[in-house]
């Protein structure tokens, strides 16, 4: 049961300093009006001139290496970085998947010439990707994708649907996971492939989708007869399944599945601060409890990344409480409104409460739903 | 240390095992000769003496390294006052007074408490295990100064206590007792968060003895036809103790780093909260998907399930803690929330 230990790890005077060096700087954004903090930023809030910001601080593609323009700096120090953008929402959505997986992706196994290419515009945040998984038919049943990528003599030809692909109008690439030979009727993880797809190619169509909250921040894309190179293929034909699930511990880990609305808590908190402390440290004190734990246990993830293990249940792990932690805590602060009633509160902080409310539904649907994590844990059981 | 450590722990394990069965559980007297014989080797091992200094014979390792230990009996559910008795003996020991030898016990809190001529009276309450020792230390506020008493008790009144609990507790009135050891006890020793942490131990020991057993039941047992564990509605039950567990642990990890137990009370707080959240929720769930046999108390589960009931409830519970969690946070005004998590 070794994935259930996370040991820990003790951050560092190095990241200690470097963190302040984040938050001063972002600070100074706030204060000269380059941004409004926002809830679910990294997913909602996308200004490419922020991320061009941040990547001249350096604070993009961080452990990429240094002959692609990355900064060989540690998962913990990227850690650090991300954590204080998300505490103080800021907008990341342009850059945030490319940034988290997706250029590792493309190192681990893109050719050279789309490393040399590609990962420097990641890392100084001009470059932006989208996830190509789900599709219409294919939501938590991955594995069942029809979109389709044919053999061509000199290439491959995409033709299908890609659905929820949060920022792919404004992303430059999208990673397609599609299928290239049929499923094998005991094994349906084979024949899978993943493709770099230039988003600027023709025949590609992005439509936004309006999602509850009234925003268009997914999208689904249509690639009807795609014309792509040979290289377009990423990694190993027929093994996108397994190149799809090194992916989800980058994407399921991180302090995004439960500082989307710190937010709102903060802001909370520096309204009611003292009427709190009158009649609500126990709920505070809870939230603290679960909040620590879960910045423990994917500070965890974050070294066991470092020192190249696999920790796809340990990411699971986080992305499950995490996502549990975050309804917790609105719920929470619910509850403190009993004492000064939802429509007193200053308009911004009932502008974040309601946000939150709004968008709570997603946080156990996105990377992977509640009934997904669960499963895999269980398989980690010798349940299944 | 490391490796003294496994040493230790593989000795532990092979002596919990030699004797160590569901049965000897429930027979838990002086005359029971196995359980004698489980105390003898754990003695003689040095098994409780792990923290204590080397000049009372102990192997001196720091604090945290008897998580571990106490980790593992709780798993192996030990049914004697081993924890209790590590940690008596560290008192001992940290306050330079000889540990003496056997099974010793501590109170968890008292009452009309009256100390004259070097004799006490009052009561103590909810003291583990008194069936099998009579060797009983407390803590005592004294002129607001907590004083670390040490009694053998001969004639108290003893009240066993009608509760939930797999240990046996005892509630215990003494007259004119004599004080034994009797010493200010330093103010880097606070015996509420030793407790805590102990318990917050042992605690994560039992959940991965509960997940085990549920895992195993639920493999065997066959319902419409096929295992309970093929049944997603089972499947995502178990994966959700898990979850807790593996959070427990995650909170447990963070102190095993550090060797100075008494100074971190923010992580002391959150282990307790942690691992009380989790074993409320493991409590109710394993339950459930063992269905009745897990009711009985021929089959094993309940033993531990019974242990969460109690330890979550010793040196102060979830809301007890989040009180003062929440309040160590809000009263520092100059720091926001963040600033405070990263502080």
């Amino acid at each position: 049961m070794s994935q259930f230990n996370f040991p820990s790890i003790q951050e560092t005077k190095e990241l200690s300093i470097l963190r302040l060096e984040v938050r001063a700087f972002l600070s100074k954004a706030i204060h000269n009006n380059e941004f409004k903090p926002s809830p679910d930023a990294w997913v909602f809030s996308a200004d490419p001139q922020f991320s061009k910001k941040i990547g001249a601080q350096g604070w993009l593609g961080m452990s990429f290496p240094k002959k692609y323009g990355g900064h060989e700096r540690t998962a913990l120090e990227r850690y650090i970085v991300t954590e204080e953008l998300l505490a103080s929402g800021a907008p990341v959505a342009a850059h945030w998947i490319a940034d988290r997986q997706s250029g590792s992706q493309l190192l681990r196994f893109g050719t050279e010439e789309q490393k040399h290419l590609i990962i420097p515009k990641i890392t100084s945040g001009e470059c932006y990707f989208a996830i190509g998984m789900s599709e219409p038919d294919s939501g938590s049943d991955l594995a069942s994708v029809k979109t389709k990528a044919t053999k061509t003599n000199d290439g491959w030809n995409l033709e299908g649907r890609k659905i929820w692909s949060t920022g792919a109008h404004l992303s430059n690439y999208m990673i397609v996971l599609a299928r290239t030979s049929p499923a094998l009727k005991d094994n349906r993880h084979e024949g899978l492939s993943q493709f770099l797809v230039d988003l600027s190619l023709p025949n590609i169509s992005i439509n936004g989708i309006e999602d509850m909250t009234g925003q268009k921040h997914f999208n689904e894309t249509l690639f009807d007869n795609v014309i792509l190179k040979k290289d377009a293929l990423l990694g190993e034909e027929g093994k996108g399944w397994s190149q799809v699930v090194g992916e989800l511990a980058l994407e399921r880990s991180g302090p995004e599945r439960f500082l989307s609305h710190f937010t709102l808590l903060d802001a909370f908190i520096g309204e009611f601060r003292n009427i709190i402390l009158k009649s609500g440290s126990n709920l505070i004190g809870k939230i603290i409890a679960e909040l620590q734990t879960l910045r423990r246990m994917s500070f965890s993830v974050a070294s066991m990344l470092q020192n190249g293990q696999s920790p796809e249940t340990q990411a699971a792990f986080v992305k499950e409480l995490g996502n549990k932690f975050e309804k917790m805590m609105v719920e929470s602060l619910r509850e403190l409104s009993n004492i000064i009633p939802l429509h007193q509160w200053p308009s911004l902080l009932q502008d974040l409460f309601e946000d939150a409310t709004l968008r709570l539904p997603s946080n156990s649907l996105r990377g992977g739903t509640t009934e997904i994590m669960k499963g895999i844990i269980a398989r980690q059981l010798g349940l299944r | 240390m490391i490796h003294e450590l496994d040493i230790i722990l593989e000795t532990a394990s092979k002596i919990f095992s030699k004797y160590i069965t569901h049965e000897l559980r429930y027979d838990l007297n002086n005359n029971n000769q196995n359980l004698m014989k489980l105390w003898a080797d754990i003695e003689e091992q040095g098994l409780t003496k792990i923290i204590v200094k080397e000049n009372f014979f102990g192997s001196a390792l720091p604090f945290n390294s008897i998580l571990p230990v106490i980790q593992m009996s709780a798993k192996m559910g030990v049914p004697l006052p081993f924890t209790e008795t590590i940690i008596c003996n560290y008192l001992f020991s940290e306050l330079n007074l000889e540990p003496p030898n056997g099974m010793i016990t501590f109170a968890l809190d008292t009452k009309n408490i009256k100390i004259s001529n070097n004799e006490i009276s009052g009561d103590l309450l909810s003291v583990p295990y008194l069936n099998l020792t009579n060797q009983i230390t407390l803590i005592q506020e004294i002129d607001g100064i907590f004083h670390f008493i040490f009694i053998e008790n001969t004639n108290g009144d003893l009240k066993s206590r009608k509760n939930f609990l797999s240990e046996p507790r005892f509630d215990l009135s003494i007259k004119d007792c004599k004080i034994l050891k009797i010493q200010k006890l330093s103010l880097d020793i606070n015996f509420n968060n030793i407790g805590s942490i102990i318990r917050s131990a042992q605690m994560v020991g039992s959940m991965e003895k509960i997940i085990n057993l549920s895992i195993e039941y639920c493999s065997q047992r066959v319902q419409f036809g096929r295992s309970l564990s093929k049944f997603q509605a089972i499947q995502h039950q178990i994966s959700e103790m898990a979850v807790e567990l593996a959070a427990s642990n995650a909170a447990l990890s963070s102190l095993q780093i550090i060797n100075e137990p008494m100074l971190k009370l923010d992580d002391i707080a959150i282990l307790k909260i942690r691992t009380g959240i989790a074993a409320g929720k493991l409590i109710a769930i394993s339950h459930q998907v063992h269905g009745a046999i897990g009711f009985t108390k021929e089959y094993e589960l309940s033993y531990f399930t019974k242990n969460l009931n109690s330890w979550r409830n010793d040196f102060g519970n979830e809301t007890y803690w989040q009180n003062i969690l929440g309040k160590s946070f809000l009263e520092k005004t100059n720091l926001s929330l963040w600033e405070y998590l990263t502080n």
